[in-house]
């Protein structure tokens, strides 16, 4: 009997499944606010960016966000305060202690540094706070955690874990939301097909997010036009995804198209694509943690079944893997 | 290989459906908020750098091709007009989501490298000493780094980004005067400081490959006398700059 649009909107959001997708997003996104508070930190840039001018920063802040307010306003002791307890909270994240609060401390402090100074900022800080608001709503500390461990040790269960799916179906929402409007709003003449193509040349000739002098480019313009036109087509193209992942979860369905894709591997080379582009920028370009943090959501799009063996990868050297007894569920 | 989809967990109680409710508001709040806006864009002392001059002629040009002609002026208040709308639209829609954006963090800004920077400025910061300027800082250089671990961060990089456009003149202004006093603890022999912004237009790939040097003006320049003794609290009101452009 088929269900009616809103049935099957529940039945979705009712989905569980094991929770090491949820667990390794979690690790790499706290590995990421690590590094990212940590090059603030100890590069004494801080100081300069966030404290008031009163106390040494560049600038007089104006309307401070709520948290810096309550604490006594953009002082050297508040604000270095807030970035301990911020590589606090990112430390026991990566751990997975306390996952939750930890995801929810980090989110605050971090929206709380960061709407000190927007100027200061960016679509990474964005990003970042989108990603963390659903790690709180998510039990990412279900698997490879002291949160897991201290669960098996005061109430061991012989049913395996499950988690629910829905927040990893919002972090891939999230991640694909982003490529398209950020492809709809590439409106410049030289981004567009039909153009001449010539954006990320001139945008790896910005002194502003240059590595090194990227003059050496200028043979490989035509490269840079491919890359270009291959980058929008990317990002216009990316909630396409979505389709891709509902014919990977209906395979067992008829239809030529389902198993042309599924033949195709598309999600797969969706993920190569994105990770390919990502850590090009990484590599040319000083744009923060943005291409960290964009390749930390990838882990969404692992199913479950898929990032256990990477943990076990992972945890090895540690002798053994402190995930206890997780389920498989066989869901996309 | 993985085996074919479980059937979902039985609903039990109004949970799921509450629980649905709630991820359905929070996806129309996340697809409203990305929806392309030209939000940090709407200021006309910006539209006046040449690269925003180029992208406008680019487009006139486009729609020319087509039939479709108009003056620079015309076309640049058709824009204004149509962007002011939009955004009034916007406002009105993603204002009952206001709250769920700023206190769980889900603001949707994606304008990242919406178009190159065909006339981009790099920051020279010089020092006053013995009756001569001697340069400490040079953006992107690996000669002069005076506080480069700071300047070059990548966040200041957003700042230095946006103070060399005109609609931030306040808050470099502010950044000038931080100089001022830094330079006076590293330099106790200087009486003065200079910045300014080298401006160019960006070598071709054919000019590049000829080996040419860019050629450009200083822009913004602001020579301050250099500032001893303790921090001091400015008098001047907090910055007003407009809502910054998001960079990733």
């Amino acid at each position: 009997m088929s269900r009616g649009p809103w049935a099957r909107w529940v039945a979705l959001l009712s989905a569980r499944e094991a929770p090491e997708s949820l667990a390794l997003l979690r690790v790499l996104l706290g590995l990421c606010m690590l590094h990212a508070i940590g090059s603030v930190a100890f590069t004494g840039t801080w100081a300069l960016i966030w404290v008031d001018a009163s106390d040494g920063g560049y600038r007089e802040m104006g309307d401070l966000p709520w948290l810096v307010a309550a604490l006594g306003g953009a002082s050297r002791a508040v604000i270095g305060g807030l970035i301990a307890a911020g590589l606090t909270a990112a430390f026991s994240l990566t751990v997975g202690l306390f996952s939750r609060l930890s995801a929810f401390a980090l989110l605050q402090i971090g929206m709380a540094l960061g709407d000190t100074n927007p100027h200061t900022g960016g679509s990474y800080d964005v990003l970042i706070s989108n990603a963390l608001w659903l790690l709180v709503l998510a039990d990412s500390g279900a698997s490879a955690s002291v949160d897991a461990r201290i669960r098996a040790m005061w109430r061991p269960s012989p049913q395996p874990v499950t988690v629910p799916a829905w927040p990893r179906y919002l972090v891939i929402g999230q991640l694909l939301t982003m490529y398209a409007s950020t492809g709809l709003q590439k409106v410049s003449a030289s981004w567009v097909p039909g153009g001449d193509l010539s954006a990320l040349y001139y945008i790896l000739q910005q002194p502003t997010w240059q590595r090194i002098d990227m003059r050496w480019a200028a043979p490989l313009f035509p490269l840079t036009q491919l890359a270009t036109l291959g980058t929008w087509l990317f990002e216009v193209g990316a909630p396409g995804l979505l389709l891709v992942l509902w014919m990977r979860r209906t395979r067992a369905r008829p239809g030529r198209l389902r198993a042309l894709s599924n033949r195709l591997r598309l999600r797969d080379l969706f993920m190569v694509t994105g990770l390919a582009m990502h850590a090009g920028i990484a590599i040319l370009m000083e744009v923060g943690p943005f291409s960290f943090v964009s390749m930390a959501l990838y882990a969404a799009l692992l199913h479950p079944d898929e990032a256990r063996p990477l943990f076990d990868r992972l945890l090895r050297p540690f002798g053994r893997a402190p995930r206890g007894k997780t389920a498989q569920t066989g869901q996309d | 290989m993985t085996a074919p989809p479980s059937p979902a967990a039985p609903a039990r109680g109004p949970w799921p459906q509450v629980r649905a409710i709630l991820v359905l508001l929070h996806v129309i709040a996340v697809v409203l908020g990305a929806l392309p806006a030209p939000s940090g864009g709407m200021s006309r002392s910006a539209w006046r750098d040449p690269t925003v001059q180029d992208e406008f002629d680019a487009w006139r040009g486009k729609l020319a091709a087509l039939g479709w002609s108009m003056s620079p002026e015309a076309f640049e208040e058709g824009l204004w007009t149509l962007g002011s709308e939009l955004m009034a639209v916007r406002s009105r829609a993603l204002r009952p989501f206001k709250h769920y954006y700023r206190h769980a963090g889900t603001t949707q800004s994606w304008r990242m490298f919406v178009a190159p920077h065909r006339y981009p400025a790099r920051l020279f910061i010089d020092a006053h000493e013995d009756g001569a300027w001697f340069n400490i800082f040079e953006e992107g250089a690996p000669g002069p780094d005076w506080r480069q671990a700071q300047l070059e961060q990548d966040r200041f990089r957003s700042a230095l980004f946006r103070y060399s456009w005109p609609n931030y003149s306040r808050s470099y202004g502010q950044f000038a005067r931080w100089v001022a006093k830094e330079v006076a603890i590293d330099y106790p022999e200087a009486d003065a400081v200079r910045l300014r912004w080298f401006k160019y237009k960006t070598l071709s790939p054919e000019d590049a490959g000829r080996g040419l040097e860019p050629e450009g003006e200083f822009i913004y320049i602001k020579t301050l006398p250099t500032v001893r003794g303790e921090p001091r609290a400015s008098q001047a009101a907090p910055a007003a700059d407009p809502t910054p452009e998001a960079q990733p």
